[in-house]
């Protein structure tokens, strides 16, 4: 059988017992991983999964069943064991589970490519990633190199008992490089263009080739021996801040994207993933951001790597003001969620497999640009008087109820009267959420801005990961740095 | 889940063993089913079941300079599904440089110990059972206490073959209960984990968390610093965790240990021994790894002293060292590191912890910690869920939670006094360890949070 039959199986078996709702995902996903380290290949891997996930709500209550096995009879068995679940949901149950009024979606997306990824020679992608580590390696003073690529293409048939007839595929592909110089009881990494296994997108194989491995390898490479020869940033008191915008992205991720999730906010992720400190009523009420601050939350930002055509409860992709100006004017919702604020759903449900169920996850949660088009990182480095830029995230940490946070970079550069001066090794910095969105006073322009990806966003149980994205341009803040 | 059986996978891996293409094949075979009940805000809110499972072939050809490896995975459980891997295996092989640093395929013939248990009533529990265990939880709460948490059941089956004659086999069971009780300004949290459910009890459970609730009402704000700590078990295994990759091969490799170069060396507190232990009756474990290497007890830290490294195949040859069972199904980053630790009891109870301590803090658990700095095994994270002001050896009320920025082993040299009383705790990401509570003589607290 193929996606559409199983899903039209599976929501026939299940609208025969008659749930208030069900809707059916059957899913194909193709992934490909490969990893280069000096001159060898270390790991080529090609992943096959598929599967269908039956969702039903009965008498108000959730259940959801899952399998891997495509037999007929196995997926009916899941539909049927979908219901039992709900039906034992509701032994511990609250006020009834009820959906928005999201009109059933029908439609087909797919991603717009030019070559996809997983069309691609794994040893045409080996050989660019080599091409890559050797040119870093050219480099006196680097330990070892590293290269990667991902690629995922997962087909979604989509069906719901309101009668949601939904078909996408998504492509996803990532590629990046890290040099890493070690000695004297220290590793630094240095990468490109971002961390953790670099940059992240919609699209075709043609991103990654844009992206020139081999072309930034060498001076990558010693950026990562200039650091392992830098002192550590000096521990310090309140300062300005300039963040690069992949390091920004990371600032959105943890202190605005997740915060503002509204299965976090009313306490369904409390237990594990931790909560929020915003509450329903901040809505158009909490002054979140310097007035300079606005976020959108937009699956559709070209290249994205939250970018799709619908979500996982047949909710076409569309674009949501979530900070205007520095006030909280929306949240990111699924359809149960927004109908308990009485509206509607702006389709961020989403699950990470056929295997589990859609929760509320960020798309490209993205800063707008600031207001000069042409300001860019130089012109505010050239604006500060006293500072430290900060580049590439290293490490990450917040609250559980995304108020405390500290995150380490790879590298910073002192500020002095406007000229970039030493080079530090190690900078961490920290502050309290509201607090630093406030003190933002410079951020970059159109030409500085750019949609960069957190591909491992983890959260609930069973844990997802999900890969979503952020825009950002340099800003300017201030936090403590040199904690340590 | 209907299980396989030992037989049922080996017969769907065999085909695929034996092929002209290849001087090598592995193939690991894994089936899983997960229930997941989950509840917040008093209610039942989501409620899974899923099963799946994965068939990873490995196929190795011998090149000049040393072999070519390439690897395919399938969750289709079929001959027609690992055939298809296989051929995708084979191509990338083909298509691939050689692999200087191949660690080889384990040889046929290991006996495999014990390890974990198969307990029916886990892997088949329905969502009844689960759904009253969730009522049991939360009748165990005060008027005016919320509860969130999850009741979850896995039964599991994992066979690795390949060509060189091994043939393993293990069934597997897990159940975990975990509930955080929250009050107006306040919350407590507790956590079971076992191999089958009926070891866990979820009125105990309840109580602990719900007694943190008033407990830590009206919270004060303590500010940071440095502080005597008590630290229950669950914050003792996100430190534990959090040091793993220390151990393991390629961290020594890369340079990124705390530890390379000091085996032998006095490294902690002396009363600190910490291994890992798959074949432990506390965790729910299996006797061997991903690459078929038998599973064993390896000491890690003994009464403060480095110990043992641990290697999956890979790591191993690239340092001269033997493969010690360690290997995980890749892409998982843990792989070669230790991921069922445990750490030695002592002799003193939570009492005898608290009451040793003028003025300090007691810590339930830690959230969302990061390293930092790993050759100096710096972690940051903050307290959750039950955070304590002790006072003149006992505990007087709730503090707002705190950031701590600190090195995983001079916190392990800190370390005054263990608790006779461990448990086994899960963490995102690392799975399940058994520690002890901990009093350590000072723990580097590094700002406030607001709650």
């Amino acid at each position: 059988m193929d996606r559409t039959e199983l899903a039209e199986l599976a929501l026939t078996e299940v609208t025969a017992l008659g749930p208030a709702f069900a809707d059916v995902r059957a899913v194909a996903e193709d992934s490909e991983s490969i990893d280069v380290r000096d001159d060898r290949v270390e790991r080529a891997t090609r992943t096959a999964s598929r599967g269908v996930g039956v969702r039903v709500l009965v008498d108000g209550a959730w259940g959801f069943a899952a399998t891997a096995d495509e037999d007929g009879a196995a997926v009916r068995r899941t539909a049927r064991l979908a219901v039992e679940i709900a039906r034992a949901s509701g032994r511990v149950s609250g006020a009834p589970v009820r959906l928005d009024d999201t009109p059933p979606a029908c439609g087909t997306y797919t991603t717009p490519h030019v070559v996809d990824p997983l069309t691609v020679p794994v040893a045409e992608k080996a050989e660019y990633l080599l091409r890559a580590t050797e040119a870093a390696r050219t480099v006196a003073g680097v330990s070892f190199v590293e290269g990667t690529t991902d690629a995922w293409r997962r087909h979604t048939v989509y069906r719901s008992t309101e009668g949601a007839a939904v078909a996408q595929t998504v492509l996803q592909v990532g590629g990046g490089l890290a040099a890493f110089a070690v000695g004297g009881g220290e590793v630094q990494r240095r990468s490109y263009p971002t961390s953790f296994r670099g940059q992240f997108v919609t699209g075709g194989w043609e991103e990654i080739l844009a992206l020139d491995l081999p072309g930034h390898a060498a001076s990558t490479a010693r950026e990562a021996v200039a650091l392992l020869a830098a002192p550590d940033l000096p521990v310090g008191a309140a300062t300005t801040v300039v963040l690069d915008s992949s390091q920004l992205a990371m600032q959105i991720h943890e202190s605005i994207g997740h915060p503002l999730e509204l299965d976090r906010i009313l306490g369904m992720e409390r237990a594990y993933a931790g909560g929020s400190f915003v509450r329903p009523d901040d809505r158009g009420r909490l002054r979140y951001a310097a007035p300079l601050v606005s976020v959108t939350a937009d699956a559709t930002t070209r290249n994205g790597l939250g970018t799709f055509g619908y979500d996982d409860e047949g909710v076409p992709a569309g674009s949501a003001p979530i900070i205007a100006d520095g006030l909280l004017v929306g949240f990111l919702t699924n359809r149960e969620t927004a109908a308990l604020l009485g509206g509607i759903s702006n389709g961020t449900a989403r699950a990470d497999s056929w295997g589990s169920i859609p929760l509320i996850r960020m798309n490209n949660v993205s800063l707008h640009p600031g207001p000069d088009e042409d300001v860019d990182r130089a012109d505010i480095v050239a604006d500060t008087r006293a500072g430290f830029l900060l580049s590439t995230n290293r490490s990450w940490s917040i609250d559980d109820q995304r108020t405390n946070f500290q995150f380490g970079c790879e590298a910073a550069y002192e500020i002095s009267h406007g000229q970039l001066g030493r080079l530090y090794r190690n900078p961490t910095y920290a502050g309290r959420t509201i607090d630093f969105w406030r003190s933002c006073d410079a951020l970059g322009g159109a030409r500085d801005w750019r949609i960069w990806s957190v591909p491992i966003c983890g959260k609930g149980q069973p844990s997802q990961v999900a890969r979503v994205a952020h825009g950002a341009s340099t800003g300017r803040f201030r936090a403590t740095v040199g904690v340590r | 889940m209907s299980r396989y059986g030992a037989e049922r996978l080996f017969d769907l891996a065999v085909p695929v063993l034996g092929t002209d293409e290849a001087d090598g094949v592995e193939v690991v075979l894994t089936r899983d089913r997960t229930a997941l009940t989950r509840f917040a805000d008093s209610r039942i809110h989501q409620n899974t079941d899923r099963s799946d499972g994965q068939a990873r072939v490995r196929v190795v050809r011998d090149a000049p300079g040393g072999v070519r490896v390439g690897v395919a995975s399938t969750n289709r459980l079929t001959p027609d599904g690992l055939r298809e891997a296989a051929r995708q295996a084979t191509a990338i092989a083909a298509a691939t440089r050689p692999a200087p640093h191949f660690g080889g395929l384990a040889a046929g013939g290991l006996a495999y110990p014990k390890a974990g248990r198969d307990d029916h009533g886990t892997a088949d529990c329905p969502p009844q059972r689960r759904a009253d265990i969730v009522g049991d939880l939360l009748r165990g709460l005060s008027v005016g206490v919320a509860g969130a948490g999850v009741v979850e059941t896995t039964g599991s089956e994992m066979a690795v073959m390949n060509s060189h004659g091994v043939r393993a086999y293990h069934v597997g069971t897990r159940a975990m209960i975990n509930i955080l009780a929250t009050g107006a300004d306040s919350a407590g949290y507790a956590e079971g984990v076992a191999s089958a459910l009926d070891d866990l009890n979820p009125v105990v459970l309840a109580r602990r968390a719900d007694d943190k609730v008033r407990l830590g009402a009206r919270p004060r704000e303590v500010p940071p610093g440095d502080y005597p700590v008590v630290l229950e078990s669950g914050a003792t295994v996100v430190l534990l965790h959090r040091l793993a990759q220390a151990f393991a091969g390629r961290a020594v490799r890369d340079g990124s240990s705390p530890l390379a170069g000091r085996a032998g060396q006095q490294v902690c507190a002396p009363s600190v021994t910490l291994v890992d232990d798959p074949l432990s009756p506390l965790l729910p474990g299996s006797p061997f790894d991903a690459e078929g290497v038998p599973r064993r007890r390896t000491t890690l830290i003994e009464r403060g002293v480095a110990g043992e490294l641990t290697y999956d195949a890979a790591t191993a040859r690239a340092v001269g060292a033997k493969p010690t069972g360690h290997a995980l199904l890749p892409p998982n980053p843990l792989s070669g590191q230790p991921t069922h630790l445990l750490m030695d009891g002592g002799d003193a109870d939570l009492a005898e912890l608290v009451g040793g301590v003028d003025r300090g803090l007691y810590v339930t658990r830690f959230h969302y910690t990061n390293l930092v700095h790993p050759v100096r095994s710096t972690v940051t994270g903050t307290t959750r869920d039950g955070t304590f002001l002790i006072e003149d050896g006992r505990i007087v009320g709730g503090v707002r939670n705190l950031r701590f920025t600190e090195s995983v082993l001079a916190a392990l040299t800190a370390v005054e006094a263990v608790g006779r009383d461990g448990e086994v705790v899960y963490e995102r990401f690392f799975g399940d360890a058994y520690a002890p509570p901990l009093r350590l003589s000072s723990f580097q607290f590094t700002s406030t949070s607001t709650h």
